[in-house]
C-alpha cells in the first residue's frame, strides 16, 4: 500500500448557469481561494504538484491547464491533466490521491482542480465526442451520424439515463412521483448550499410533474442544469495534514471501474446491455473501495453519501448499488426521510448533481462535499457527526464509476 | 466497407462581462473521417443485406453477441472469425423502452410525433440492440413482450436495413 493520504481542504466557486463575470482561469482561481481559505496553515507556494481536468472540448479550449497555470499557482511545478468524460472530477481527485500516495521525493501536497464553464462553449460540439453514446464509436460500428437518432434518440446522457430509468422503474414498480420526490429533496437542499446552482426552497412534487418530458420517463423538471463552476481539493500526507488543518479527512479507499463496453445498443457484451440499471461497475467499485477502507457493513459504517445523480433514477440506483440500501428499497427510504439532512443516512445534502452540474467538476464535488461533512464545514451541514463518507462519480456513456471513501480515522494497518 | 463523413460547424464568440461580442468567427469546417467497421461487423452487415441476423458465440462462456464481436470481455477470449457463428431468428424480447419528442440531429422535427424506441434482445442472444418500435402506442408497450423485425424493402447492408420492430 502507498502512503496514507489525507484531504486537508476542499473549496468551490459559486455556480450559476452563466458566470459571465469571470474568465475560465478566474473561475478556477475562485475555487482555489476558497479551498486555501479552509486550510489557513498552507499557502499557494507550499503546494508541490497539481492535477487539473475538465471535459474535453466543451468550451472549445484545448489544453486549458496551460492557460490557467498562473491562476492555479502552478508555474514551474509538476502539472498533470486528466479527463475521463462525466467522471473527470472523480478521476482528477483520484489522481491527486495517487500523486500523494506514490511518495515521490518532494511531492507531499497536491492540489486537484476540476472545472467547467459550459456557458462559454457549444456543449453539443463537446457532447458529439463524449455523451452522444460515443459518436465516433458508433461510427466505427457502421452507424452514420444521420442514423443515430434512430438508435439513441434524444442523445447525450439522458439518452442513456432514460433506459436506466425505465428498467429501474419496471423492476421496483415505482411511479414518477418517486422520481420527483428525489428531485424535490435535492433542490431544497441546494437552497441551503452557498455554491449551488438551482436553489428551489419551495419546490413541490406536483410542480416537477407539471413539466413536459425530455424523454420518457424523465421530465424537464427532473434533469440537471448546465452550470459554470469549479472545485478544488487539497491532498497531503498524514503528517502534514495534522499541521495544516484541525480535522484531517483520510482517504481510505478509491476505485475507478468501467465494467463493460460503453456503447448502448450496438456494441455491448455484458449484463448492462440487457439491463442498463444493473451497473456492475458501481458494485465492483464499491467492493474495491470498501475492501481498501476496511468497510464491511457499508449501510452501518457509512454516515454520509454524495452520489453522482444528474437524473433522479440514478440517485436511487447508486445508493442501492453502492451498498447503502437493499435492492429496490431506495424509493421507500426517500419517502421515509432516511436520506434527508436530519435522517439516518443523509444523501446529497449539497443538492447533488441534480441541482448543480458543471460537468468536469461534478464528480469531484461529490468527494469534496463528503469530506467537508466530516470536517463539519459543509454549507448544509448534517446535524449528526459524520465519521465515514463516500463520494461517487458516473460517466463514460454507460458505467464508468469512480468512488472515494473517506474517514476521520486513517486506514487500519494490518 | 462503410465510410462516413461528418460535417462540423464551428462558431466562436468571445464575450465580455456585459456580453458585448468583441470577436465573432463563423465558418464551416469540413472534417472527413473514415472508420473501418472490421471483418466481424462486415459479415454481420452482409447478413442484414440478405435479411438475416447473425451473431457469434463465445467459446468459453457461451454468450451470443449481436452484433458479433472479436473479443468476449467477460472471458478475455478471442472468438475466431470463421467459427462460432450462429443464425438467429427475427424475433426478440423487449427489455425496456423510452419515448422521445426530440431527435438527436434534427432540430426541425421537434413538433413531430413522439418516437418510441426500445432495447430488444434477439431470441438466442445475450445482448440487445436499440431500434424504433413501429405501429405501437405507448400504452400498448409492455416490457418483456415479444417483438419481430420489420425489414426495409431494399436492403443496403447497414444498420438501417432494420426499419424497427413490430409487435408479434
Amino acid at each position: 500500500m502507498g502512503r496514507q493520504v489525507a484531504i486537508a481542504s476542499a473549496g468551490f466557486s459559486e455556480h450559476a448557469s452563466k458566470r459571465s463575470d469571470v474568465s475560465m482561469p478566474e473561475l478556477v482561481s475562485e475555487a482555489i481561494e476558497d479551498c486555501l481559505k479552509n486550510a489557513p496553515g498552507v499557502e499557494i507556494g507550499d503546494i508541490d504538484a497539481f492535477v487539473n481536468g475538465n471535459m474535453p472540448a466543451f468550451e472549445g479550449s484545448n489544453i486549458p491547464e496551460l492557460w490557467m497555470t498562473d491562476w492555479m499557482g502552478a508555474r514551474n511545478k509538476p502539472l498533470l491533466r486528466v479527463t475521463t468524460g462525466g467522471t473527470t472530477g472523480g478521476t482528477v481527485a483520484i489522481s491527486g490521491y495517487y500523486t500523494v500516495a506514490a511518495g515521490l521525493p518532494g511531492i507531499d501536497t497536491v492540489l486537484a482542480v476540476a472545472f467547467e464553464q459550459q456557458s462559454q462553449g457549444d456543449t453539443s460540439v463537446g457532447l458529439a465526442s463524449v455523451a452522444y453514446g460515443e459518436i465516433s464509436i458508433l461510427n466505427t460500428l457502421g452507424i452514420p451520424y444521420e442514423q443515430i437518432s434512430r438508435l439513441l434518440s434524444a442523445g447525450a446522457a439522458i439518452g442513456v439515463a432514460a433506459y436506466q430509468a425505465t428498467t429501474y422503474m419496471n423492476k421496483t414498480k415505482i411511479k414518477e412521483e418517486d422520481l420527483a420526490r428525489v428531485v424535490v429533496q435535492n433542490r431544497r437542499n441546494a437552497a441551503k448550499t452557498w455554491w449551488a446552482h438551482l436553489k428551489m426552497p419551495n419546490l413541490t412534487i406536483e410542480e416537477v410533474l407539471d413539466t413536459p418530458y425530455v424523454q420518457y420517463p424523465l421530465r424537464y423538471g427532473m434533469v440537471c442544469p448546465a452550470s459554470d463552476g469549479a472545485c478544488a481539493m487539497l491532498f497531503t500526507t498524514e503528517e502534514k495534514a495534522k499541521d495544516i488543518c484541525d480535522i484531517p479527512v483520510y482517504v481510505n479507499g478509491v476505485a475507478s471501474v468501467a465494467n463493460e463496453t460503453a456503447v448502448l445498443g450496438y456494441d455491448g457484451s455484458g449484463s448492462c446491455q440487457i439491463d442498463p440499471s444493473m451497473q456492475l461497475g458501481a458494485i465492483r467499485s464499491a467492493e474495491l473501495t470498501y475492501s481498501q477502507a476496511g468497510i464491511s457493513f457499508p449501510r452501518k459504517e457509512i454516515d454520509y453519501a454524495e452520489v453522482y445523480s444528474p437524473f433522479p433514477n440514478q440517485e436511487l440506483m447508486w445508493v442501492e448499488k453502492l451498498g447503502l440500501f437493499e435492492e429496490a428499497t431506495a424509493p421507500e427510504m426517500y419517502e421515509a426521510g432516511v436520506t434527508a439532512v436530519n435522517g439516518e443516512l443523509p444523501v446529497n445534502c449539497s443538492g447533488g448533481v441534480n441541482a448543480t452540474n458543471a460537468i468536469g467538476a461534478s464528480a469531484m464535488e461529490r468527494p469534496a462535499e463528503a469530506a467537508l461533512q466530516i470536517m463539519g464545514k459543509a454549507s448544509n451541514q448534517v446535524p449528526k457527526t459524520v465519521h465515514t463518507s463516500i463520494g461517487s462519480g458516473w460517466g463514460g456513456s454507460l458505467n464508468l464509476i469512480t468512488l472515494m471513501a473517506m474517514s476521520d480515522q486513517p486506514r487500519r494497518k494490518f | 466497407m462503410i465510410f462516413i463523413i461528418i460535417l462540423i460547424i464551428i462558431k466562436n464568440e468571445i464575450k465580455m462581462s456585459e456580453e458585448k461580442v468583441i470577436v465573432a468567427n463563423k465558418g464551416l469546417v469540413r472534417a472527413d473521417f473514415a472508420f473501418w467497421v472490421g471483418q466481424y461487423l462486415d459479415k454481420f452487415y452482409d447478413g442484414l443485406e440478405n435479411k438475416k441476423i447473425m451473431g457469434n458465440k463465445c467459446p468459453k462462456c457461451g454468450d451470443v453477441f449481436v452484433p458479433p464481436r472479436k473479443i468476449c470481455g467477460k472471458c478475455n477470449v478471442v472468438i475466431p472469425l470463421d467459427e462460432n457463428w450462429v443464425d438467429l431468428p427475427e424475433t426478440g424480447t423487449l427489455m425496456n423502452f423510452t419515448i422521445t419528442p426530440y431527435r438527436i440531429n434534427d432540430r426541425t422535427s421537434r413538433k413531430a410525433k413522439d418516437w418510441t424506441i426500445g432495447m430488444i434482445q434477439i431470441d438466442g442472444s445475450n445482448t440487445s440492440v436499440v431500434y424504433r418500435l413501429l405501429n405501437m402506442e405507448p400504452e400498448d408497450i409492455k416490457i418483456g413482450m415479444k417483438v419481430k423485425i420489420e425489414w426495409n424493402e431494399k436492403t443496403k447492408g447497414d444498420p438501417s436495413d432494420i426499419k424497427g420492430f413490430l409487435k408479434v
